[in-house]
């Protein structure tokens, strides 16, 4: 009777392999490049802070720029202090009219409560950290936290409606309750649709992963990034089709910034290594200007500090330009985010005031370009 | 299809739970009405209340190996008989989970987790898990493993068949069990 029903459970199996295997797509380990706007031949040199904000009380920390149908939203969490449990991610929205941008009054964008009715399964959500672009308007990746710390940490897929987040789902990247995942950097495109989500885990040794999301934003694939120390938050910046980059923060605390490569289109990345440039346990922003020049924007101060410089890398050697000090002394700038602006400039945001305040800068490649006075 | 599979899940594991509890001064049938009681109501009255959204966020996705445990372990106390596994078998499941969780954790320079992304490697893994069950007679090994298969391949859970038929909390419950038989 026994052997009757493993038998009859078996055929099912081999139906079950037969129909999941035939509609696999294989990967297409094509990076797709986002255009890079050309920059204006006669660009005047431009500088402009947009944002300068300080939280009325607690923590303001993370932000990062989405792009919806025709706005930009700048986002960031805030509450008493992160990883507590009365931290919302707030937006305002920044406008171009004509030369002048403005930008728009606070609002909560994505509150605990709000997400935990939203999630499939519903669940409690106890707090929020950062949050990326997904690549899709009306979508973002958040890191949420269930129990515990930022160890204990979940990606999630959020998508919004008119009224606030109106689907949540955890995405599938570790055995261990789908726990110690959390994201930083703005996903990549493939060109069959999959996107590509810089992410880490943090218990343990602690290691970047590289996850592949099908167009339902389900994992399909995933490749670790390791290397010496704790290489963590991975800033992935593909070159052309097959070639990338992968910036990485040691969280051991070697004092350099790592980096790794892949040539296979994010399927394998090579053992990461000193980039070159000192980096105290900090994340740092990239943005491809051309295809073998990349802006960065890094706490480069080899003796701690909190300064933060834009800088210009040449991936094809590994050689490091200085462009300029953006901030320095009191001001504790970190997690910088940066993103083309669409009109030839540049966005640039981070924290401020050891987490307690946010800037958003404008400015062109030409004034970035033209060094410290 | 994920809430009800969840729900469904939680309610499983939480009977289990208040038939274990009521078991200590009831007998096995009045202990699984009151434990299938509690089950239902946090699955679905209680549902949206804090202690089932949080045991949702602490314990999903809870897969099929686990609910499955938890009714082998009602049917078999109500006297259904469904095959169990060996001491041997458990000790060999505990420390090849054990070395599972230490890669994903990285003190392992291997990735075992990223095999259940991939449609062939699961459905070789199913069928090498049925052909050990028919070895060893354990149709309830065979029905865990393909209904796992059945939940990863429509979407109900998670997109990694581990997820469906692994669950952290069945480190604790295999070494209680063993500890349990070596007493």
């Amino acid at each position: 009777m026994g052997s009757v029903v493993i038998l009859g459970l078996v055929v099912l199996s081999l139906g079950l392999s037969v129909w999941t295997v035939a509609r696999e797509t294989p990967f297409d380990w094509r990076f797709k490049l986002s255009d890079i706007p050309e920059t204006p031949e006669q660009q005047a040199p431009v500088f402009e802070t947009l944002f300068d904000y300080r939280a009325p009380s607690g923590q303001a920390h993370a932000p990062c720029l989405i792009r919806n149908e025709d706005a930009l939203s700048l986002l960031w969490f805030e509450g008493s202090a992160e990883a507590q449990a009365d931290v919302d991610v707030y937006s305002v929205q920044v406008n171009r009219l004509g030369p002048k941008w403005s930008v728009g009054p606070k609002q909560a964008r994505l509150t605990r409560t709000g997400l935990g009715q939203a999630m499939d399964p519903r669940q409690l959500v106890v707090t929020l950290g950062n949050t990326v672009e997904a690549g899709r308007p009306g979508e973002v990746l958040a890191t949420i936290v269930s129990i515990g710390g930022w160890a204990m940490a979940s990606v999630a897929d959020v998508r919004f409606g008119s009224g606030g987040p109106e689907m949540g789902r955890k995405l599938n990247l570790s055995p261990f309750l789908n726990r110690s995942n959390l994201v930083k950097s703005p996903l990549v495109l493939f060109e069959d649709g999959d996107r590509g989500l810089p992410t880490y885990f943090e218990l343990g040794t602690g290691y970047s992963l590289f996850a592949r999301l099908d167009a339902q934003g389900r994992v399909r694939e995933t490749t670790r990034l390791t290397g010496p120390g704790k290489p963590i938050q991975p800033m992935i910046v593909p070159l052309d089709a097959g070639n990338a980059v992968a910036f990485l923060r040691d969280l051991a605390g070697s004092g350099q910034l790592l980096i790794s490569r892949s040539a296979d289109g994010g399927r394998s990345w090579s053992h990461a290594v000193p980039a070159g440039l000192a980096n105290t346990n900090s994340p740092v922003a990239a943005l491809l200007l051309e295809p073998d020049q990349i802006l960065v924007a890094a706490n480069d101060d080899p003796t701690g500090g909190n300064r933060l410089s834009l800088l210009s890398f040449r991936p094809s050697d590994g050689v490091w330009h200085h462009l300029r000090e953006l901030e320095t002394g009191d001001v504790h700038a970190r997690y910088p985010v940066l993103r083309h602006d669409g009109e030839g400039a540049i966005l640039l945001t981070y924290s401020t005031y050891n987490k307690t305040g946010l800037r958003l800068h404008h400015f062109t490649r030409s004034w970035a370009e033209a060094g410290d006075a | 299809m994920t809430q009800v599979g969840a729900s469904l899940a939680l309610g499983i594991c939480a009977s289990w739970l208040g038939f274990v509890v009521a078991g200590f001064v009831l007998p096995s049938f009045s202990a699984a009405l009151i434990g299938g009681a509690f089950g239902v109501t946090l699955a679905w009255p209680l549902r949206q209340r804090l202690l089932s959204t949080g045991a949702v966020a602490i314990f999903a996705p809870f897969g099929v190996m686990l609910p499955a445990l938890a009714l082998r372990h009602l049917a078999v106390s109500l006297g259904v008989d469904v095959p169990g596994f060996s001491s041997l078998e458990l000790f060999a499941f505990l420390m090849a989970y054990i070395l599972f969780l230490m890669a994903a954790f990285g003190l392992l320079p291997v990735d075992f987790y990223r095999l259940g992304y991939s449609a062939k490697i699961v459905g070789l893994m199913t069928l090498a898990l049925c052909l050990y069950a028919l070895a060893s007679g354990n149709w309830f090994l065979a029905l865990v493993a393909v209904g796992g298969q059945a939940v990863w391949a429509v979407g109900w859970s998670s997109s990694n068949w581990f997820d469906t038929v692994l669950h952290v909390t069945l480190v604790p419950a295999a070494f209680i069990t063993l500890l349990m038989r070596l007493l």
